[in-house]
């Protein structure tokens, strides 16, 4: 970045000679966040301004349509905002591309305090990158009513692969799916659903050292025949390569999916939308003998290399990781044990995603994992297509190795 | 000569007011092209790597068939849609109103409500199809490895086919009735019109609007991008998306510019040899 | 209508009536039909939104989704910068095209190949390649998150569109019209906006409906551009609709339906304008 370093600095200057009222001047800090986080970041923004009038805080609401572009057009062009609200999975790529600073002084008093697999995401070259705030991982969505309609006691959940079958197919039939798969939308609605079966299998796209492509080996093709059997064998939707998470719980409100994989984020939506629903929710079902396993998803503050206040932004950091800042600001769950006590967190459907946030784990860490789960998405969306799924495999393995050597 | 820098003097404040934009984008994307993501000399590394891809050529043929299937469509279906729209007939203002909507609908909002239609199972057009027993059961318009780039041609052509016929409408407009006046001496019908006066009159239009069409699709990424994001499998996957994804999703910012780079070099002379010898043909006259 | 039925002279001949009907009728299904699913949406209820199989029409419509749109969000005072940013690019393309198409169409002069080419540039370089780059022109000038921010690099979309679509319709005006005004003495500013432009207005309005249009709906260079909510545009607001997983489809659709119509009409009540001057001339002298 030598040369965008160069050139920003001459944008720098010009700019600095033309303007100043869109970016922070002395001791303002902007910070971008989400539309979904706007009440919440004006109510902590206000509080914080109450306790610290010598720096301002001036909010930006971002929107999620282009939102990585959007950052990545600001980080890189030398003209960003001093606090970033980004997914966990961003932060590898800015912090290789040296488009943001560490922050370890920021998390350094709470670092025990924090969800271990949250700290590992954000984390590159011993540093830590992104301060975690909101964390969590998937479980399974399921109506109780279908249960019962087939038979079924909505009690007694599958807890392995083979009664994670037989559920799906005793309550697939009149019009219903049993158990809804994704196969379409943007890379990562598959790469969360489908990666933790082949970590529960005891295998993985890419070897621990990041050597080797390993999506090929048996425990992975086992893992992904039984997730893509899902469709093969009929017990997913005829639309299953359209649907993101998205059309999946529109699917299940439409009452013609009886289970499938998302957050907790999804059952206040089916509750307004479908009232009739009796909502149920499980842990993920895993191999006879293994454990469940699940990625950890969620969002972190970043800083940029070229904010302009970073010591204010900083101070700002170190206010919104209060525990109880932390968890009155997150949408899901917080990435600080600790905050995880407040009364918020007490409500009962909320009880079976805490327990699956153990088993979280963050993903990869390589310059190319993206393009490297998008060859893995390519394969999975082949064998949907009717590709044998270790011919599938065996050419995301290529394409992934190859990614591995550059 | 007198005439040389007058015609000069016409056309300059449009090119000085697009170089002062251009000019750093292009130099930027040149530079990024032959750099790593350090900023050091790599030669033709990014090129080769993206060469080298996987997906690339898939993608270029890709966005052949998306231009080419979109443009004989639009064009065809928009010189028609303009002869109709010349006619005189009750309600013609509305009608020509109602053409523009295709257009007008934002492009991500057209995109989603089409992939919303095509649905397997929420689309109203299986319904609409599997009700009245036209289909057994309803086509996966979106998953099929045969039905999912032609329909997304279908949609580009429905968005755009409207631009075709209200601009050629809109050169038919200017046609001297003396014209039609004097085939009609001779005995022409309307088919007759069409074919010796209406489309020979339009031509500069068509071919201007033709290559219009052409930069737009090979520039176009809303609709693929909003309903399949290039998939299944890279069925959909266009160079223009292609590049999207690198730089966007994956952070390679000096390979996209390695294959705008390339992009942009096929392209201008396509469009060159295009405007050569068929754009600055005839009405030079003096 | 009836106003427009001047340009046609009586004896002309035609496309049987038939034809005529059924192919308007065929054409107007073919461009409402996802606008009317658009709009029967935007009045359903979050129930009735998504159901397998689809229904037709909403039980009990409802006007909830428009007073989201009009009283709860940004929309209305994104509908206000759009309109300025979009009269300001699309003005400012249509005069720098003017010239420039009078140029092309008219003289001959070395390397017009080329120049004509030069203007299509920016649209041959992909969006991705170029919106880094462009950000720091912009900070260089000092435009972003301004109106003339966004008006000028509209330009890289809208000058290719209107110095194309001009430079064709100037060609299809004979020249000897304009020869013979220069031989009563007129001067070459003169012929442009006393005979050519007055000719092809038809094709200036088309170009102007087209370019105001396009800049309308352009949506990432405004989101990477205008990231202040005094200067952001209606595509924006249409994405403030959706959260991270869910998006209010009802609102959208209101929205969308906000942002078409006013456009048909302000196209509908611009019909006078789409009457070729020299066909109208013609008839009546």
């Amino acid at each position: 970045m030598k040369i965008l370093r160069t050139t920003s600095v001459l944008a720098a200057l010009a700019a600095s000679l033309s303007f100043g009222t869109t970016f922070a001047s002395a001791g303002e800090v902007v910070w971008w966040t989400p539309n979904f986080n706007e009440a919440r970041a004006r109510e902590l923004v206000a509080q914080f301004q109450e306790a610290n009038p010598d720096i301002t805080v001036r909010l930006e609401i971002t929107v999620t349509d282009g939102l990585p572009q959007r950052i990545l057009t600001a980080l890189q062009s030398g003209a960003a905002p001093d606090i970033i609200d980004v997914q966990h999975g961003w932060v590898n790529g800015y912090a290789q591309n040296n488009l943001v600073i560490p922050l370890d002084d920021v998390v350094e008093e709470g670092r025990d305090d924090y969800v271990p697999a949250a700290l590992d995401y954000v984390s590159w070259n011993d540093q830590v990158w992104g301060v975690p705030y909101r964390i969590e991982t998937h479980a399974i969505i399921y109506n109780r009513g279908h249960f019962e309609d087939a038979g079924l006691d909505p009690d007694a959940v599958p807890e392995t692969w083979d009664e994670l079958v037989e559920t799906a197919t005793a309550l697939t039939g009149n019009g219903r799916s049993g158990f809804a798969i994704t196969g379409g939308g943007e890379v990562g609605n598959t790469i969360f659903r489908s990666l933790p079966f082949i970590w529960m299998n005891g295998g993985s796209i890419v070897s621990d050292d990041l050597t080797r492509a390993t999506v090929n080996e048996p425990e992975a093709v086992e893992a992904v025949k039984f997730y893509t059997d899902f469709f093969t064998n009929g017990l997913s939707p005829a639309s299953t390569l359209e649907n993101d998470g998205t059309a999946n719980r529109r699917l299940f409100i439409a009452e013609t999916v009886s289970m499938y994989q998302s957050g907790q984020f999804d059952v206040p939506s089916i509750a307004a939308e479908n009232a009739n629903i009796d909502i149920g929710v499980m842990t993920i079902p895993h191999p006879e003998g293994a454990e469940t396993a699940a990625i950890l998803g969620g969002w972190s503050f970043v800083v940029p290399r070229d904010a302009r206040n970073p010591d204010e932004a900083k101070v700002f950091l170190e206010f919104l990781q209060q525990p109880e800042n932390m968890g009155m600001f997150t949408d899901t769950f917080p990435a600080r044990t600790s905050a995880m006590d407040l009364p918020r967190f007490d409500d009962p459907i909320l009880q079976v995603f805490k327990e699956m946030l153990p088993y979280g784990r963050p993903v990869p860490i390589h310059p190319n994992w993206v393009q490297i789960t998008q060859a893995y998405f390519d394969g999975i969306q082949r064998i949907l297509l009717g590709e044998d799924v270790q011919a599938a495999m065996d050419d995301a393995a290529d394409e992934i190795q190859a990614l591995l050597d550059s | 000569m007198v005439r040389q820098s007058t015609g000069l003097l016409f056309v300059l404040p449009a090119l000085v007011v697009l170089a002062m934009l251009i000019a750093y984008p292009v130099f930027y994307t040149g530079l990024l092209s032959v750099t790593d993501q350090q900023g050091a000399f790599v030669g033709t590394n990014n090129f080769a790597a993206v060469l080298g891809a996987r997906a690339t050529p898939q993608a270029f043929w890709n966005t052949l068939w998306w231009v080419g299937g979109s443009i004989v469509f639009q064009v065809i279906l928009g010189v028609a849609t303009a002869v109709l729209l010349n006619q005189n007939f009750p309600g013609r203002g509305i009608v020509r109103s109602v053409t523009l909507i295709p257009w007008v609908i934002p492009g991500i909002v057209a995109a989603t409500t089409w992939a919303w239609m095509f649905h397997t199972e929420f689309g109203i057009i299986n319904y609409m199809m599997t009700a009245p027993g036209l289909i057994e059961a309803p086509i996966g318009w979106l998953s099929n490895r045969d039905t999912v780039l032609p329909v997304m041609i279908a949609i580009n052509v429905w968005k755009l086919f409207p631009f075709v016929a209200i601009m050629v409408l809109a050169g038919l407009q200017s046609i001297p009735n003396d014209l039609y006046e004097a085939a009609r001496v001779d005995g022409a019908n309307f088919w007759h019109e069409v074919w010796h006066i209406m489309l020979p009159q339009v031509r500069p239009v068509i071919v201007a609007v033709t290559l219009l069409l052409v930069i737009w699709g090979l520039n176009s990424i809303t609709i693929i991008y909003a309903i399949t994001r290039g998939g299944p499998a890279n069925l959909t996957l266009i160079t223009p998306i292609q590049i999207f994804r690198l730089a966007f999703e994956s952070f390679q910012f000096n390979q996209a510019a390695a294959l705008s780079v390339i992009f942009f070099a096929v392209t201008i002379v396509v469009v060159f040899i295009y405007i050569r010898y068929l754009a600055s043909s005839p009405a030079e006259a003096k | 209508m009836s106003s427009l039925t001047t340009t046609d002279t009586p004896t002309r001949t035609g496309l049987g009536m038939p034809f005529i009907i059924v192919g308007a009728i065929v054409l107007v299904l073919v461009c409402l039909f996802p606008f009317a699913w658009m709009a029967l949406s935007s009045v359903k209820t979050l129930g009735e939104l998504y159901t397998v199989p689809p229904i037709w029409w909403p039980a009990s419509p409802t006007w909830e989704n428009y007073r989201t749109v009009l009283f709860e969000s940004n929309i209305p005072r994104y509908f206000l910068n759009s309109v300025i940013i979009s009269v300001g690019s699309t003005g400012l393309a249509l005069i720098l095209a003017i010239f420039a198409s009078y140029g092309f169409a008219r003289f001959n002069f070395r390397g017009k190949s080329w120049l004509q080419s030069f203007v299509l540039i920016g649209q041959l370089l992909p969006t991705a390649a170029i919106i880094v780059p462009l950000f720091i022109t912009l900070r260089v000038l000092g435009l972003v998150n301004t109106f003339w921010g966004l008006i000028l690099v509209y330009m890289i979309i809208t000058l290719p569109l209107s110095v194309w679509m001009l430079t064709s319709y100037f060609k299809a005006i004979p020249v000897e019209l304009e020869e013979a005004a220069i031989i009563d003495g007129a001067s070459r500013l003169g012929v442009l906006f006393r005979i050519t432009l007055p000719l092809s207005l038809p094709g200036i309005v088309a170009v102007l409906v087209y370019a105001f249009v396009t800049t309308w709906n352009e949506f990432i260079f405004a989101l990477c551009f205008a990231t202040d909510s005094s200067v952001k545009t209606l595509p924006i607001g249409l994405a403030e609709f959706s959260t991270e997983f869910n998006t209010d489809w009802g609102a959208v659709m209101a929205a969308s339906v906000v942002m078409t119509v006013p456009i048909a009409i302000l196209f509908f009540s611009m019909q006078k304008l789409f009457v070729g001057g020299l066909t109208a001339g013609a008839t009546k002298g």
